[in-house]
């Protein structure tokens, strides 16, 4: 028994203490707000560190939590959350941002449900001093919703992360731009000029590209042919280039969810011959054959011509990209030419650092481009939506989103600093001091929107192996194609 | 296995240990543990039931439940659609699919004799007189198994890269036409069954060691005698010895071999199994079609596929083992 009490009153003293140390813990922090965590699912580089260092100086009683996957997982991650949510309103441990890439952004925007309506947000007072606390930082006035800010961002970008009754459902990071990284040192051994603006002038179309590629493989030596040397590091890369330079892709707006799909239509098919697995020839006229029936849509076929024209020319090293093989074949300089988005230069950088000044960019052929790029989206059961919307709208701002630019080499998507004279002038001494901020600019104007349906990445994806198997003379091109259409049929079923 | 189990436990309660004897006092009737015995079982296998129920039994059931519809789980009105057959009969005319099953035998087939021969070869080193530091050795040969699978895939892949990989600089060097292992259907397996071969080699060729060592030595004393050699010895006294380990090791080998994901994954590069589906084995089609391309219902349909073809070839084994047994008899 006495034991038992000496143990009793033993535990009134710890609480006595506990409690007191509580109260004189919780005096002095009435005055900050309240300790969160917000969680943040994303890839990649989507956010990066300087920034958040700033905010935590801004905010001490946030945590932000990073949760990084792949591409593909990150989404299959947020499915899984959503179908959660919207099944039996199991919350679990969500997050409170997610990033969406904008190939699966015609994805999302068929399930609204999943995304909180950035028109129906308010930010709070927080940011409303960053600058005090961070002198790079801009301030954020209180009360702003989605549509306050939209004027501040290119308008295609924008409307990437907008869903069909016109809710907002993400707000747009970076813009990728696409423009060509070349060697300027390998262009010179070649024959071929080393300055922007005359390089730039020599392929004005794809066409002329191949040209110039063709040109550059006839100096190369037999040896190096023989290891793989290229001129392009991937022709695939070609098809994606292409695409977005037309006006639609796989999908017609029609005012639905998922959208119309139209990767194929009705036309002159070319009649498929399964022995040779080419086009059959009419006996007597000797002409290729045709007849009615489905074909890919023209915008596909005409960036699958071009691609395949790359191909068989043999002005590309098959190097997948983001293998090791490219890592080390940027720096061996395998290929002389990237098409590189401008959130691709961080990369080159990190993975040739001993390539500096070697590189140049000149501008993509056929007109402005675009590769990438991630909306910031609010997950429906998201535990602070406030906070998340309060950080959003920071590092999204026009002056945040300069800084990413200075350090990253990510390209703003908000248009009101497209004038800033930092961004305009600014240089980059890995690229032979190019004037990347004003190159990519021109190119990132030219584009315009391009509605993205739900199945897009699967579509892409499908196509890419049908370009994949005719590069690796496994199919011909026209056999190929077809079995695109049958593998897309059953994918958009 | 679970007859083993339970005839080890039994015979452990007919049979208690000294220790227990000495210390339990004996027990009144109504109370003590003993009576509760029947109750308290109930609650010591309560968390593998829950967990079975959790994690086995319910995706069993849900997904045979998923293959007969089509299923958005974000959808909030038509969650779920009733498609009948149509799972199934797409599948079997889904071409992809087969060659996912013939890529998935092949790897299997390519991984599992190969692997089997360097096993034995292996083990007989290891059983030799001669050898010295032998501890050392049998160390060595597990330590492929035991690092990660991705890991391996990583090295493996750099390996086997196409421009720079470490096997075709030497094929170049030879003056030969580089390999592309990844987008050549057959070199593909190869890669991908080495990659199997050496991370599993070494563990089977220690079974095999085990049960070579359980070969009695007055065996091969008398075929010595008999005037046999090293190789007359090894394929008349230590194969014949190795029969029973021989079908264990291949039933293992099968049930893994069906499951194959992380090496031909690692490899392609992408859930599909690169451009014609080369390295596409049927559990990456699964997950592709359930998770990349959200068709759920479509990848129970597989999961299901699965599930019987793994029924049938478990019946082809039973046969076999069983014929093995009475022969021993």
């Amino acid at each position: 028994m006495s034991k038992n009490k000496f143990t009793r009153s033993l535990a009134g003293v710890a609480m006595i203490a506990t409690v007191g140390a509580g109260l004189l813990v919780a005096a002095p922090a009435k005055a900050t707000a309240p300790a969160v965590t917000l969680s943040i699912w994303t890839f990649g580089d989507v956010i990066e560190p300087a920034l958040l260092r700033a905010y935590k100086v801004i905010h001490p009683e946030v945590t932000i939590a990073l949760k990084k996957a792949d591409l593909d997982p990150s989404m299959t991650n947020l499915t899984t959350s959503c179908s959660a949510y919207v099944q039996s309103h199991r919350i679990g441990n969500p997050p409170d941002i997610a990033a969406v890439e904008v190939s699966y952004s015609g994805y999302w925007r068929a399930y609204p449900q999943c995304f909180t309506d950035m028109r129906t947000l308010s930010t709070s007072s927080a940011n409303a001093n960053a600058h005090d606390l961070v002198a790079s930082s801009s301030n954020i006035a209180e009360g702003l919703s989605a549509n306050d800010i939209k004027n501040n961002y290119l308008a295609w970008r924008w409307a990437q992360g907008t869903g069909y009754n016109d809710s907002v459902i993400g707000i747009p990071t970076d813009v990728g731009g696409l423009e060509v990284a070349y060697r300027t040192d390998l262009f010179k051994k070649a024959g071929l000029p080393t300055d922007r603006a005359k390089v730039s002038a020599l392929w004005p179309t794809w066409d002329k590209f191949i040209e110039v590629g063709k040109k550059y493989m006839t100096k190369v030596s037999k040896a190096d042919k023989k290891k793989g040397v290229g001129f392009i590091d991937n022709v695939g890369t070609i098809y994606a280039a292409s695409m977005n330079q037309g006006t639609y892709k796989y999908y017609e707006n029609n005012g639905t969810d998922a959208g119309k799909l139209v990767y194929k239509v009705q036309g002159m098919a070319p009649v498929y011959d399964p022995k040779t697995k080419a086009q059959k020839i009419d006996p007597k006229t000797k002409k290729p054959m045709f007849k009615k029936g489905w074909v890919l849509n023209p915008n596909i076929l005409k960036a699958w011509d071009r691609t395949i024209a790359a191909d068989n020319a043999g002005i590309g090293t098959r190097i997948g990209q983001y293998t090791s093989d490219w890592n080390v074949g940027m720096t061996k300089g395998t290929f002389a030419t990237i098409l590189a988005p401008a959130w691709m230069m961080d990369y080159i950088k990190g993975q040739a650092p001993t390539t500096k000044g070697k590189w140049n960019i000149a501008s993509l052929p056929g007109g402005g481009g675009n590769q990438g790029g991630t909306q910031l989206t609010i997950p429906k059961w998201s535990a602070h939506t406030q906070e998340a919307w309060d950080f959003i709208n920071w590092y999204l701002a026009p002056q945040q989103q300069l800084t990413v630019f200075k350090t990253y080499g990510l390209f703003p998507s908000t248009k009101s600093i497209y004038n800033d004279p930092s961004l305009t002038g600014f240089k980059d001494p890995f690229f032979s001091n190019a004037p990347v901020g004003s190159i990519y600019l021109t190119g990132i104007q030219k584009l315009k929107p391009i509605f993205e349906g739900k199945l897009q990445r699967a579509i892409d994806q499908a196509i890419g192996a049908g370009l994949g198997r005719v590069s690796a003379k496994k199919q011909k091109s026209l056999q190929s194609q077809i079995q695109v259409m049958i593998d897309l049929d059953k994918a958009t079923k | 296995m679970a007859d083993l189990a339970v005839k080890g436990r039994s015979r452990q309660k007919a049979a208690p240990s000294p220790w227990k004897q000495k210390k339990r006092k004996p027990s009144k009737p109504g109370s003590g543990v003993a009576s509760l015995n029947g109750k308290w079982a109930y609650v010591f296998i309560a968390p593998f039931i829950a967990m079975f129920l959790i994690f086995g039994l319910f995706p069993v059931v849900f997904s045979t439940q998923l293959a007969f519809y089509k299923y958005d789980p974000l959808s909030l009105e038509q969650t779920w659609s009733w498609v009948g057959l149509d799972n199934f009969k797409d599948i079997l005319a889904d071409e992809t699919f087969w060659i996912s099953l013939g890529n998935t035998f092949e790897i299997w087939a390519l991984s599992t004799f190969p692997q089997m021969i360097m096993a034995i070869g292996f083990a007989a080193i290891l059983r030799s007189r001669f050898l010295r530091g032998k501890t050392f050795w049998r160390t060595i040969l597990l330590v492929p198994n035991i690092t990660s699978v991705i890991a391996v895939a990583i090295i493996f892949g750099q390996l086997f890269g196409r421009d720079f990989g470490m096997i075709n600089t030497a094929i170049g060097f030879f003056g030969l036409e580089h390999i592309d292992f990844i987008e050549n259907s057959f070199a593909s397996h190869v890669a991908v069954a080495t990659m199997i071969t050496w991370r599993w080699v070494g563990y089977n060729s220690l079974i095999f060691l085990a049960s070579m060592l359980a070969i009695p030595d007055e065996l091969y004393e008398s075929a010595s005698l008999d005037g046999a050699g090293a190789w007359k010895q090894f394929t008349n006294v230590t194969l014949p010895g190795l029969k029973n380990t021989i079908t264990f090791v291949l039933i293992v080998g099968t049930i893994g071999g069906l499951q194959v994901y992380a090496e031909p994954l690692t490899l392609a590069g992408d859930n599909g199994g690169g451009s014609s589906h080369q390295l596409s084995t049927l559990t990456m089609y699964l997950y592709n079609e359930s998770f990349i391309n959200a068709r759920y219902g479509y990848g129970a349909t597989i999961g299901i596929l699965i599930t019987i073809i793994v029924l049938i070839i478990s019946l082809i084994n039973f046969v076999v083992t069983r014929r093995v047994a009475s022969e021993d008899k």
